[in-house]
C-alpha cells in the first residue's frame, strides 16, 4: 500500500438552512480545499462524494446530481454512503484511491442538505426503522438514542450532568470555528439540564442541531506530496466495522463495532496502546453521551471512565486528552456526511498547525477521529500522523 | 445454505405495506434565486458566461464544472427566452405510468445564445414527430402570477 | 463567490436561510410532496411471527448452533451465518431492557403526554433477545431498567397480524419469577 498525505482541506458555514444548493455549498468547500492544497481541478485523479441519505436532500440518487459542484464531472467518480459513518467512511475511501494506486491525486467532498425536509429531518429518518417490526409504532429517532443512552447511564451508574459537560464543553469550543452554528461561550450545566426534554433522557441542548453544510478534503500520495508541502499530515491507519441489524438484540451500554473498528485503524497504524499513542480525538458527537460512549469504544479509557475524565477536564482543549477541539457536532452543527469537517478536517489542520483559535497548544502528533451511524452500529474511524 | 422450513399456507400474511411520507423544501440556490427573481420580473432567461472557457450555461451557475472557477457578476447575461429544439418525445404516459388524457410533447430546447438547453414542454399539434430544429419560443405566466420556479414557464411555442 | 472567511484556511461562507425568509418570499424555492407507497413482502419468518401475534402468541427461532433463541425470529442466524432450526413459543411476559419517556412524535412535534416506549427482551428467548413496544398502566416514575413486564394484547377480533396487535407492555404482577 502507498502512504496518503492530506494536502489540503475546506468547509462551507454549517447552517438549519443554507440558499446555496447541495451543488453550489459541493463547489464552495471544493474550491477552498483546492487553495489550500495549490491544485486546479486538472490536478484531480479521481472524486469521492460522500453524502448521507437521499431522504434529506429529497434528491434521489443525489451523488449524481451533486457531481459537477463536488469537481466530478468527467472524472472517476463514486459516492460512499453509511449513515453517519459518511463524514469519516467518505476519507477512508478517498485514502484508498490513493493507498491502492490507482489515485495520485483523490478529492473527497461531503454533503448535506437537511433543512430541505419538511416538516422536520426527523420525518426522513422515519424511514430508516423496520417497517414492519418498527414503524407501525410510529418510532422517532431520537428514541433510539434515548434508549441508548439510558442503558449506558444505567450500567454504568452516569449522572445526566457529566453528560452535560460534553454539551458544555463542544459548545464552547466551537466559539472558535468560523462555521460553527451554535457555538456558545456562556452555556452552562444547568442551561443543559434545563433545556427543553425531548426523550427522556435526552434533552435540547443534549442534541446537535440539523444542518446544511458542505466539506473537502485532499489526498495525495507519498510519490508527489513533496510537491505541495514540506510538513505533510498523514493517514496512518483506517478502520470501519458494523454490527448486527437487530438491535433489539444488542446490549447498548458498550459500542463494540466502534472497537473494532479502531483495533483496525490502530493495528494498521501501529499503535499498541492509544490512551498514551494518540494525543487528541474527534469522537463522533451527535449527541453529548455519544462522545462519551465512543471515547470508550476508541478504547481512550475504561467503560464507564469517560464522564469522569470530562468531569476531571482531560478532554478540555488544553487537558491531557482533548475530546472534539472543534467544537464537534454539538457546537459546529450537524450536516449528516459533511461532519468530515470536524472529523477529519479538524484532524488535518489540527496536525498541520492551522486550527487558528482552536489549536491545541500541547503541540499534538496523533489524533483519531470517528463517526458512527445507521441504527447505532456503524463505527468508522481513521489515524492521523503529523511528519 | 438453504432455510430448514418454508411456510405454504396461503392464509397467511404476505405483505406489509406502507408510505414514505416527508415533503421538500429546495432551496432554488443563489444562482436559481437570481434566474427566477429575474423571470419573475421580465420575460428574458438569465444566463452566466465562463470567464476562462467562454461556455454559456442556463440555467446560470455560480461556477464553470469544468474550469471550476466561480462566475463573477460581471459575466451574467440576459438572453431571449426561446431557442431550438434539440430533441423531443410525445408522451403518452404520466409519471405514475397512467395513460394521459392528451399527449404531451417534450423537448430539450437549446436556448438562443447560449451554450445551454432546458426541458420545457411544446404547445403544438405535431404529435409522435421529430421536431429537431423548430424553432419556439417561451410562454409565460402573467407577471403577476410568477412564483420563481419552473412553473412560470407554461409552455413553450413555434414561432 | 468563493471568498474565504478573513484570516482562515479553508472556511467558505454561506447565506443563510431563516424561516422569516421563507415566509416572506425574500427567497424562491420550489417545493415537492413525493407520493410513494410500498408493499414489503414480509417474507418467511415474519409472516410467521404476525400471523402468531394475531393469535396472541409470540414465536422465536432457534439457533441449535449458537445456542440462541431469537426473537425477533429469523431463518438464517447472522452471527454463524446457518439456518435457524425450529419455530418456539414463547411466553407474553419479559424485563425491560432500556426504555424513554417520549414528549416527540414521529415528526418530531411535541406531545404533551409522554410516550412510553423501550426494548423488551421477551422471557424464553437469549438474553437481551426482543423488541422495541409500548409501556403502559405505569408511570413515568414507575418505570424503570429491569422491570418486570406482561404484553396486553387486543382482543383477538381486532387483530390482524401485526406488532400492534399488542397494544403496549404493563408491569407484570405477582412478583419477578421469569
Amino acid at each position: 500500500m502507498n502512504d496518503v498525505a492530506i494536502i489540503g482541506g475546506g468547509m462551507t458555514v454549517f447552517q438549519r438552512r443554507l440558499k446555496e444548493t447541495g451543488k453550489e455549498l459541493s463547489y464552495l468547500a471544493t474550491k477552498m480545499a483546492l487553495e489550500e492544497a495549490g491544485i486546479t481541478k486538472k490536478d484531480i485523479d479521481m472524486v469521492v462524494m460522500g453524502s448521507a441519505p437521499d431522504a434529506f436532500d429529497g434528491i434521489h440518487q443525489k451523488g449524481e446530481n451533486l457531481l459537477d459542484g463536488a469537481a466530478g464531472a468527467g472524472k472517476p467518480y463514486v459516492r460512499v454512503f453509511n449513515g453517519g459513518g459518511t463524514g469519516v467512511f467518505a476519507p477512508i475511501a478517498g485514502w484508498w484511491h490513493v493507498a491502492s494506486g490507482v489515485a495520485d491525486i483523490a478529492l473527497v467532498v461531503c454533503e448535506e442538505k437537511m433543512g430541505n425536509c419538511y416538516p422536520h429531518p426527523q420525518t426522513a429518518f422515519r424511514h430508516i426503522w423496520d417497517p414492519i417490526l418498527d414503524r407501525p409504532l410510529s418510532p422517532n429517532l431520537v428514541w433510539l438514542f434515548a434508549m441508548e443512552m439510558n442503558r449506558y447511564m444505567t450500567k454504568y451508574n452516569i449522572k445526566k450532568e457529566d453528560i452535560a459537560r460534553v454539551a458544555v464543553k463542544n459548545k464552547r469550543n466551537a466559539v472558535g470555528h468560523p462555521c460553527a452554528q451554535l457555538p456558545d461561550e456562556n452555556i452552562t450545566i444547568e442551561d443543559v439540564l434545563n433545556s427543553e426534554m425531548m426523550a427522556w433522557p435526552v434533552q435540547r441542548l443534549d442534541i446537535s442541531p440539523p444542518s446544511d453544510g458542505a466539506s473537502a478534503l485532499i489526498f495525495c500520495s507519498k510519490d508527489k506530496v513533496r510537491q505541495f508541502t514540506d510538513d505533510p499530515v498523514w493517514v496512518d491507519g483506517v478502520g470501519w466495522n458494523i454490527d448486527s441489524t437487530m438491535w433489539t438484540n444488542r446490549d447498548l451500554s458498550f459500542p463494540r463495532y466502534v472497537a473494532n473498528a479502531a483495533r483496525m485503524a490502530y493495528k494498521m497504524a501501529g499503535i499498541h496502546n492509544p490512551r498514551k499513542e494518540i494525543d487528541f480525538a474527534e469522537p463522533y458527537d451527535p449527541f453529548d453521551y455519544k462522545e462519551l460512549h465512543h471515547m470508550e469504544g476508541l478504547l481512550l479509557c475504561n467503560k464507564g471512565e469517560a464522564p469522569i475524565l470530562t468531569r476531571e477536564g482531560v478532554t478540555e482543549r488544553d487537558g491531557n486528552m482533548p475530546m472534539c477541539p472543534s467544537g464537534g457536532l454539538l457546537g459546529v452543527g450537524n450536516p449528516i456526511a459533511a461532519t468530515m469537517g470536524q472529523k477529519i478536517c479538524e484532524l488535518y489542520w489540527q496536525l498541520a498547525g492551522k486550527a487558528g483559535k482552536r489549536q491545541i497548544p500541547t503541540d499534538p502528533m496523533v489524533g483519531v477521529g470517528q463517526a458512527w451511524g445507521d441504527i447505532m452500529q456503524m463505527a468508522t474511524v481513521a489515524v492521523l500522523r503529523r511528519g | 445454505m438453504t432455510f430448514l422450513e418454508k411456510q405454504t399456507d396461503p392464509t397467511t400474511p404476505m405483505h406489509w405495506t406502507g408510505d414514505m411520507q416527508a415533503d421538500y423544501f429546495y432551496s432554488n440556490g443563489v444562482a436559481g434565486d437570481r434566474f427566477f427573481k429575474h423571470l419573475m420580473k421580465k420575460d428574458t432567461f438569465l444566463a452566466s458566461e465562463c470567464p476562462e472557457c467562454g461556455v454559456t450555461f442556463i440555467p446560470p451557475r455560480l461556477y464553470c464544472e469544468d474550469c471550476f472557477c466561480g462566475i463573477p457578476d460581471d459575466k451574467w447575461v440576459e438572453v431571449k427566452a426561446q431557442g431550438v429544439i434539440r430533441t423531443n418525445t410525445t408522451a403518452m404516459i404520466d409519471a405514475h405510468n397512467e395513460p394521459l388524457e392528451e399527449p404531451v410533447v417534450m423537448a430539450l430546447i437549446e436556448i438562443d445564445d447560449t451554450d445551454g438547453a432546458m426541458l420545457g414542454r411544446i404547445k403544438t399539434d405535431m404529435l409522435g414527430m421529430d421536431l429537431a430544429g423548430l424553432m419556439v419560443k417561451a410562454k409565460l405566466r402573467p407577471r403577476k402570477d410568477r412564483e420563481g420556479t419552473m412553473k412560470d414557464i407554461l409552455y413553450f411555442e413555434p414561432y | 463567490m468563493a471568498e474565504k472567511i478573513e484570516g482562515s484556511p479553508g472556511y467558505a461562507p454561506g447565506t443563510r436561510v431563516s424561516t422569516k425568509d421563507i415566509v416572506e418570499n425574500k427567497i424562491t424555492y420550489t417545493w415537492w410532496e413525493p407520493e410513494v407507497q410500498y408493499s414489503w413482502s414480509l417474507g418467511q419468518a415474519m409472516s410467521k411471527f404476525l400471523t402468531g401475534l394475531k393469535k396472541g402468541k409470540i414465536l422465536g427461532r432457534t439457533c441449535i448452533k449458537c445456542d440462541r433463541v431469537l426473537v425477533p425470529p429469523r431463518m438464517f442466524c447472522e452471527y454463524c451465518y446457518g439456518p435457524t432450526d425450529a419455530w418456539i413459543e414463547l411466553k407474553d411476559t419479559g424485563t425491560i431492557e432500556t426504555y424513554s419517556i417520549s414528549y416527540l412524535d414521529s415528526d418530531a412535534r411535541r406531545i404533551k403526554k409522554p410516550i412510553l416506549i423501550g426494548v423488551i427482551s421477551i422471557d424464553g428467548a437469549s438474553p437481551q433477545h426482543g423488541f422495541m413496544h409500548y409501556f403502559g398502566e405505569m408511570s413515568e416514575k414507575d418505570i424503570h431498567i429491569g422491570m418486570r413486564v406482561k404484553a396486553v394484547w387486543k382482543s383477538p377480533k381486532d387483530r390482524e397480524g401485526a406488532i400492534t396487535d399488542i397494544k403496549y407492555f404493563k408491569p407484570l404482577e405477582g412478583g419477578e419469577k421469569k
